[in-house]
């Protein structure tokens, strides 16, 4: 997900970060709050698919080949999504909600995939800075989402490390004995990660 | 000379119902100290005392100069610690954003920062490695981003806590010279490797929370060695 960034030149690319996280975060509204009918179905996709044509991410199929690539990262959610709602609500909100979640979800990607964290944080520092006035701290809240951000990989690399350990002393994977280790672990990197930003000189 | 170096008067450290340090009184000057001691001595409680990441619970302290419980953050901006488990010391997703994240708070111009950023990034071998994601990296490499982060800010005081632990012989010695050989630094280094720690001006050993001798690194290598043997 974090790794999501692939360089580039085209029009997305370049666009300065602030009115970009706008435009994306427009569309991605406008895709979300399609009605639940067929007529969404088609609607949405067409504007998940031309949102990667005509984003300039790359030379020939290189765009598509990404959308296939996100698509199939999200195989998962969308078959859940999907039976899960054709079972409680029927067929027609069924299809037309998976769409326009996963068309919301790619489209969104485009963000990750043309801009960096960086740019993306400095973005957000200046966008929060009117509202500085009302006592947020937007440098703080900018600092608050990197870290967030950058702790996922890690937890999921200390995920797989508590695993690792528990197999090799030959305990079965068992979500019960792997819960309380891994919290431990978690708090420990929490812990850490505030040593390690005093460290860095924040505040 | 006293007012840049460490001092510790009675200093005591308690953490949940132990003594983790006890009465530690000592006055370290030398531009590069080790401080080595077998496990569970005290030697990371020391490092981070030292560093402004842990209070002391009773006694005096002075670093550079300054007392860690007034003057935290002029203490922050001039010492940099570095610490033997790198994952926890990454920030940012990319190599060099993770070192851009050090100057964050300078607000530099962009082109400035990439200047600084490019030029430690050189110094530290991680030019090839600038558009990688930072917590994909191996172990070794991990610790000389972090070791880059940490320099890149200038620091007056580095204090490093086994920072060569996951490092191959190779980066282990390009590590160990950016700690040593540097003049515009002091050096805190807590290590259990007793080679690099013969390199530096001045060596404390510590055994079980309390200081158990100080002086030239020959001398207490051999301390040391003389307690392992028995
Ligand atoms: N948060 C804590 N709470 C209670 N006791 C602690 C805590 N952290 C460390 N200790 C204890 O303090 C003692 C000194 O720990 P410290 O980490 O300073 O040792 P060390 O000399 O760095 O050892 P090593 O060489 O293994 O890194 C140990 O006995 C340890 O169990
Ligand atoms: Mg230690």
């Amino acid at each position: 997900m974090l790794t999501l960034y692939k360089p580039g030149t085209g029009w997305l690319h370049r666009m300065p970060a602030g009115p970009k996280l706008l435009l994306i975060l427009a569309v991605v509204l406008a895709v979300s709050l399609l009605p639940a009918r067929w007529t969404s179905v088609p609607v949405a996709a067409c504007v998940a698919f031309l949102g990667y044509l005509v984003a300039g991410l790359g030379p020939g199929m290189m765009p598509l080949h990404e959308l296939g690539r996100q698509l199939y990262a999200l195989r998962w959610i969308i078959g859940i999504t999907l039976v899960s709602q054709v079972i409680f609500i029927g067929f027609e909100p069924a299809v037309a909600n998976t769409t326009r979640v996963i068309a919301a979800i790619v489209l969104a990607a485009l963000l990750a995939l043309s801009t960096r964290v960086t740019a993306l944080l400095d973005a957000i520092e200046r966008g929060l800075r009117p509202f500085e006035r009302l006592g947020l701290d937007s440098q703080r809240v900018a600092l608050l989402l990197t870290v967030t951000i950058s702790t996922i990989p890690v937890l999921g690399r200390r995920a797989a490390e508590v695993r690792d350990a528990q197999r090799a002393r030959g305990a079965r994977n068992n979500p019960r004995t792997f819960i309380i280790p891994f919290l431990i672990v978690a708090l420990k990197h929490a812990d850490e990660l505030g040593d390690a930003l005093t460290a860095r000189g924040v505040r | 000379m006293i007012e840049s170096g460490i001092r510790l008067e009675n200093v005591g450290v308690r953490l949940g119902d132990t003594d983790v340090l006890r009465d530690v009184c000592v006055e370290l000057n030398a531009r590069t100290i080790a401080v080595i001691g077998e496990n569970g001595s005290g030697k990371s409680t020391f490092a981070r005392l030292v560093g402004g990441l842990l209070p002391r619970t009773t006694g005096q302290l002075r670093v550079l100069g300054l007392d860690p419980a007034r003057r935290a953050a002029e203490l922050r901006r001039r010492i940099a610690v570095v610490f033997s488990n790198p994952d926890a010391q990454i920030i940012m997703p990319t190599v060099a954003e993770d070192i851009a994240f050090s100057l964050r708070s300078d607000k530099l111009r962009p082109a400035e920062l990439q200047a600084r950023v490019e030029t430690a990034m050189e110094r530290f071998g991680l030019t090839h490695l600038a558009q990688r994601a930072s917590h994909d990296l191996s172990g070794g490499q991990k610790q000389l981003l972090a070791l880059c982060g940490a320099f890149i800010r200038n620091p007056e005081l580095v204090i490093a806590d086994e920072p060569t632990a996951y490092l191959d012989a190779r980066n282990a010695r390009i590590v160990a010279n950016h700690l040593l050989d540097g003049t515009d630094h002091r050096l805190v280094l807590v290590t259990h490797d007793l080679t690099l720690a013969a390199r530096c001006d001045q060596a404390v050993l510590f055994a079980d929370g309390g200081l158990a001798a100080i002086g030239k690194p020959a001398e207490v290598i051999e301390r040391y060695e003389a307690v392992l043997r028995c």
